[in-house]
């Protein structure tokens, strides 16, 4: 009997075009157009080095200090700042700038300056270096004549941290991966599809197919369950592939914890079944109307989870804070979130219990419903 | 309306499978099922025939317990049928009204899977399931999804799907309706053969020449009442027609009509769309009578019939209109 029903459940998920292109082909598709769109914000958010080009003349070879100081933060390393350039002169000069394969140049005449041909934040940061040096330049030849010896001078020079830099994350901040846990977020809400069919499907007054199931002799707990789980397994397979497919296909990272992201998966399969369930029962509408209501709250929550706009989340969450916690697809997409930012579990697992406390809520209002064998008309 | 009942010898004597006692069933305002009383005993072929609307399928429903209704009893097989008496479902077969299978399972899947819901061994049921796509002619089919059926294939495999686990007590709901005749021969034959090998059946229908061929007992319903049960035989001997004539006649005088009228037995006799119609007891006597007024009074006519009454006839004499309105 279990089997039976069962399996032909799972038939019927893997058969049906509907639920094929909203559970299967738009999440793939709306993954692989995520990652079209958001592979480079990351890399746009990262500092390469500038190229600055500095005269070569008399002035600048006899400022050994100003050279050795540009040289440490030019070259290869992590932490340099310049793609430095010498350059035999000015007009050699001019003419890089010119073209624009340098951002600016140094010319050191008293003393160091910057030339640019416009303004923005790598010909800033470069007036910055050059104003830095110049400042601790005429405050160590001040301590110098005024009698300072070498271990205040030594001193002055040491870099004072009076913050520190702690990592409060394993894995580096992305932007983008927000995008792709509301994505899966999404993906666990339609499972609704797969509640909302159960339901039609055991109704005798939604459905032809109800009420010859409604005269079967079995109990109505029993089949629900089964079906049920039928959708519960297909869904969750659904979201094994996408993960699967974001994961290793699109590279991206849901942190190390890889049994947490099945159990995240599981738990929103299970929120989303029950949701389309509660939706289907509580609803007088036609099924037509019935899958529209489903999509447009999933959309809405999906949304306010910062599916289409990111940091949407974090204003409602700032704003909104009950509409934040009560919102599914937020609490699922913050679970993958915790899992790849976050060392503790804390969070995590507050999330996962709100789920299931949300599945279970669902589960007995359709149970309320659904109990019902007979019916004032069919 | 009183409701007229014979006493046939078909099922008489046998165990009711099916008592409803006066049930009552209310949509709002109307009344759908008005004091509705029903016995089918072991064996039968019963016939529900009425009207559109007349009460057919919501007396299933509730006989069923699909349905929640106001008033009455119904039990089937001498125990009260309740939603959750899974004991009784167990020995009944629906098919509905409506086609109710699934889109994305083929027939050998469908069947399979309502025979599973009364038949858990594996191996008993695909036996089962097998035999059930025999009955219905479906074996060319068999990995076909229902929408690559025609619809008197889909109404077959609606039947194969009710019937698959050999029900004691069949319900079917119009199995017929939007069939073309092929299956719809292929139906009735297959009821029939259901019927001998035990299955007591309800079937109902608006459609009174398959009732009349089909059922050995016939219940005609009109607005939510049994207004006569009985077999067809009974049913007709019920009303004053025995024999009803019509001849085309171009243009019928009124005094001629006036004498056919006169005619000590007939009861009836109309004249409209240049044609005569005629109403009186089966004793013979009458056609001739009419034929023999018609040329006394010169009057031409054309071709001329006399046929035995229908359940249409009966349901007309009863309830005072056309089965088919």
């Amino acid at each position: 009997m279990f089997w039976n029903i069962y399996w032909k459940r799972i038939l019927w998920f893997v058969r049906n075009t509907e639920t094929i292109i909203w559970t299967w082909i738009f999440p793939l598709m709306l993954a692989t157009l995520f990652y079209a769109v958001f592979t480079n914000i990351d890399a746009s958010g990262q500092f390469s080095r500038m190229p600055v080009g500095v005269v070569d003349n008399g002035a600048y070879r006899q400022d050994a200090a100003f050279r050795a100081a540009l040289e440490s933060v030019s070259g290869e390393g992590d932490g340099s700042l310049f793609d430095l350039r010498l350059l035999p002169s000015q007009g050699e000069a001019d003419t890089l700038l010119e073209k624009g394969e340098i951002d600016g140049y140094i010319l050191v005449e008293d003393v160091p300056v910057l030339i640019v041909s416009g303004s923005g934040l790598r010909q800033t940061i470069t007036k910055s270096f050059i104003d830095r040096y110049l400042q601790t330049k005429g405050a160590v030849e001040a301590v110098i004549l005024r009698g300072g010896d070498f271990e205040s001078v030594s001193a002055f020079l040491e870099p004072a941290d009076y913050t520190e830099e702690i990592s409060l994350s394993q894995n580096p901040p992305t932007e983008k991966v927000g995008y792709f846990y509301a994505l899966l977020a999404m993906v666990c809400l339609y499972g609704g599809f797969q509640g909302m069919t159960t339901v039609t499907g055991l109704q005798a007054n939604l459905s032809p197919l109800g009420a010859r199931r409604t005269m079967a002799p079995v109990g109505r707990f029993r089949m629900v369950a089964y079906d049920m789980l039928g959708g519960v397994t297909t869904q969750y397979m659904c979201l094994l592939v996408i993960v699967a497919y974001i994961n290793f296909v699109l590279g991206v990272s849901f942190g190390p914890k890889l049994w947490l992201v099945l159990l995240t998966c599981l738990a929103g399969s299970l929120l989303g079944v029950a949701f389309g369930a509660m939706i289907s029962v509580t609803s007088k509408l036609k099924a037509q109307a019935k899958i529209a209501v489903l999509i447009t709250v999933t959309m809405v929550c999906c949304f306010l989870s910062g599916l289409m706009v990111s940091g949407i989340n974090y204003t409602v969450v700032q704003n909104a804070p009950a509409v934040a916690w009560l919102n599914p697809a937020a609490r699922i997409a913050d679970a993958f979130y915790c899992l790849y930012y976050y060392d503790t579990y804390e969070r995590f697992f507050l999330n996962i219990g709100i789920i299931m406390a949300m599945t279970t809520a669902m589960l007995a209002v359709t149970a309320v419903f659904v109990r019902r064998q007979r019916y004032e008309s069919i | 309306m009183a409701e007229i009942t014979g006493r046939g010898p078909n099922g008489a004597g046998a165990s009711p499978v099916i008592k409803v006692r006066s049930l009552v069933k209310r949509y709002g305002e109307l009344v759908a099922l008005d004091h509705f009383e029903l016995e089918v005993r072991r064996g039968e072929i019963f016939g529900l025939l009425g009207p559109n609307g007349s009460g057919k399928t919501t007396a299933i429903n509730c006989m069923l317990s699909l349905l929640k209704y106001g008033k009455g009893e119904v039990s089937l097989f001498g125990e009260p049928m309740k939603s959750d008496n899974y004991a009784v479902k167990k020995r009944i077969g629906v098919v509905m009204q409506n086609v109710a299978v699934f889109n994305e399972l083929t027939v050998v899947e469908n069947i399979d899977y309502f025979c599973g819901l009364y038949v858990p061994e594996k191996a008993k049921r695909k036996a089962l399931t097998d035999e059930a796509i025999a009955f219905t002619g479906l074996d060319d089919y068999r990995k076909f999804l229902p929408k690559k059926l025609s619809g008197g294939l889909l109404r077959r495999l609606n039947i194969a799907c009710g019937i698959a686990h050999k029900p004691e007590l069949i319900f079917l709901d119009e199995p017929t309706v939007a069939v073309d005749p092929q299956s719809r021969n292929h139906i009735l034959e297959g009821i029939r053969e259901l019927n001998r090998n035990g299955a007591t059946v309800v079937y109902t229908s608006h459609y009174m020449e398959e009732v009349e061929q089909l059922c050995t007992r016939i219940m005609i319903m009109d607005k939510g009442k049994a207004v006569a049960t009985g077999t067809k035989e009974e049913l007709k001997a019920m009303i004053r027609t025995g024999e009803k004539l019509t001849a085309e006649i171009y243009d019928l005088p009124e005094n001629v009509l006036g004498e056919i009228r006169g005619v000590d037995g007939i009861f009836q006799a109309d004249y409209s769309d240049n044609r005569l119609t005629a109403r009186y007891p089966a004793d013979g006597r009458h056609m001739i009578t009419i034929l023999d007024i018609l040329r006394r009074g010169n009057v031409a006519f054309g071709r001329v019939s006399s046929e035995p009454p229908t359940l249409n006839d009966v349901f007309l004499e009863i309830t005072g209109k056309e089965l088919k309105d």
